[in-house]
């Protein structure tokens, strides 16, 4: 069961449409049971590796369900997405580098970059399908102005 | 009640001149530019903590009043500030926000200064002589710098009192928690908003806002318990929140879990949030197992650039370390759920008062300094009218 690049740019591209949506379940049905979302950061600052966010599939799943309450940044968020390397790591694992633009449409339609960085996948071909077994975003913007309730 | 005309809407409220601001305070560039000169460039200010510069020739850079600086620890061991620009043409001299050196070297004609600020070095110095120019006279500008329960805080202000006549008691629910956990900053991040610094500012002195995070709905805010916290203001607009009254049940928002007490930070329980706010711009806060230290810098009458420093003991474990990541990210890291709350109401509230439409804001919640008394913003402007010579209600001024 190898993995094709056609099969994980659909996955990650899939993957990225349902956050743009907020179709939390669809996310999450492309998860593996074992997914961990990470979000990290290196800081030039403290001359530190950070990690800004970090759920693994549970704490994703609890996390969604309290979206709606709170009060977050109005608008919508666009993940465009270039895949880059894969690395057939097993018959049934790879782990997809790609780079992404995240941007921020306002609710008067007024577009701004957000966010660039990495996106680091790990993908895993299942008998349902293939699956998100991990992504770590690697960012390289440090200033998310008033910052996000949702992963990037 | 009935809607308001505009007569009604424009008019002051019916208020003392202490209980409400009024709207120009958040945007009128001549009041930002006055701020400038009579707070921010004379008030004591947190620049970073000292484990960020805990070695010889460790260095942070930041800007402050439109100020670049440079906060250097020397090889005797002193931790120094300079204006980062160059005595010879203004160029900056130290560009990264954070390393070590030996000296200061201006990338532009190599004048090269050391870590107390003397200039030791200018390339071919002889063709200055006939203007009786030399190094000697062409030192850094050195800035006032304090030290305080681990805390590096400058001052532009050459004539300004010491940091710990500034500061006097208003640390003193931080002293145990600075000083016997040998903290270093273990996370940081800055934001910068489109809101007016002091709509950034009410956001941490105003309780009420409690309601607005679903987070603090859930894990702390109490009515039977609110008329047991107290609300503490020191001399020259300092403040403090904590003890009685203050505590959250972490386990209370979906996925959280409760926090144990053998991993709190030594001086608090598990379940303790406090926080002190040293005016105008710098501020501790603590939830149990964690703690952050935060500063900000107003950039213009309608923009402010926000600094957060979360503070972990450096004898933590990787457990340990995961541990407080996690708890800092929960509510403080920029995908938490508070912080983001916190940023996106400053700069709802300056969509209303950049364009003038909000005019009035009210601070008169009266619960004798307990619950979610509007005291701190009280305390916070009567601070800030003895420093403009104005009142933020524009009682006095010419209509």
């Amino acid at each position: 069961m190898s993995i094709s690049r056609d099969a994980a740019t659909n996955l990650i591209s899939a993957a990225c449409q349902y956050l743009d949506d907020e179709d939390w379940d669809a996310f999450l049905n492309i998860c593996d049971p074992a997914f961990r979302y990470r979000i990290t950061v290196r800081s030039p600052e403290i001359k530190r590796e950070m990690i800004w966010f970090n759920q693994d599939y549970a704490g994703l799943r609890d996390m969604f369900s309290v979206i709606p309450e709170h009060l977050r940044r109005l608008g919508t968020l666009l993940r465009h997405v270039s895949i880059g390397h894969i690395e057939h790591q097993a018959p049934d694992m790879a782990q997809v580098t790609s780079t992404f633009q995240c941007i921020h449409t306002d609710l008067e339609g007024r577009s701004n970059l957000l966010a660039v960085g990495r996106y680091l996948d790990d993908v895993r071909a299942t008998s349902g399908g293939l699956r998100l077994a991990a992504r770590n975003t690697v960012l390289a913007t440090r200033d998310l102005g008033v910052g996000s309730h949702v992963p990037i | 009640m009935p809607s308001r005309n505009s007569i009604d809407w424009n008019a002051p409220p019916k208020l003392p001149a202490t209980h409400y601001t009024r709207g120009d305070i958040y945007r009128d560039e001549a009041i930002f530019e006055d701020e400038q000169e009579r707070i921010f460039k004379k008030v004591w200010r947190l620049a970073c903590h000292e484990s960020e510069v805990a070695s010889p020739g460790d260095f942070r850079t930041l800007e402050y009043a439109g100020t670049p600086l440079v906060v250097v620890r020397g090889q005797d061991g002193v931790i120094r500030t300079f204006v980062n620009v160059c005595s010879h043409r203004g160029a900056r001299i130290v560009h990264q926000p954070a390393g070590n050196m030996r000296h200061m070297v201006c990338f532009f004609h190599l004048w090269t200064y050391d870590l107390t600020g003397s200039c030791t070095s200018i390339p071919r110095p002889e063709a200055y002589e006939k203007q009786n120019l030399n190094k000697d006279k062409l030192g850094l500008r050195e800035v006032r710098t304090g030290r305080k329960c681990g805390l590096v805080f400058v001052n532009l202000d050459d004539a300004c009192e010491s940091l710990d006549d500034y500061i006097g008691d208003a640390l003193e629910a931080f002293e145990n928690v600075l000083t016997e956990n040998d903290l270093e900053v273990f996370t940081y991040q800055h934001a910068t908003i489109d809101a007016n610094w002091k709509e950034w500012q009410e956001t941490n002195l105003d309780l009420y806002h409690e309601y607005m995070h679903v987070a603090l709905r859930k894990t702390q805010i109490d009515p039977k318990a609110m008329n047991q916290r107290e609300l503490k203001v020191y001399p020259k607009g300092h403040i403090r929140g904590g003890g009685s009254g203050y505590s959250a049940n972490y386990d209370g928002y979906s996925g959280w879990a409760k926090r144990e007490d053998s991993k709190a930070l030594r001086g608090l329980t598990a379940s303790d949030f406090r926080f002190t706010h040293i005016f105008p711009c710098s501020s501790m806060n603590a939830r149990g197992t964690i703690m952050r230290i935060s500063t900000f810098t107003p950039l213009n009458a309608h923009q402010t650039r926000i600094e957060w420093r979360g503070m972990s003991p450096r004898s933590d474990s990787e457990d340990d370390w995961a541990m407080r990541t996690e708890h800092y990210n929960q509510y403080w890291g920029p995908f938490g759920r508070n912080v983001p709350e916190d940023l996106m109401a400053a700069e709802l509230c300056e969509w209303n008062f950049g364009p003038a439409a909000a005019r009035y804001q009210i601070i008169a919640r009266e619960e004798g300094m307990r619950g979610q008394d509007d005291g701190f913003l009280r305390a916070f402007y009567q601070r800030w009218g003895e420093l403009m010579g104005r009142s933020a209600s524009g009682e006095g001024d010419t209509p």
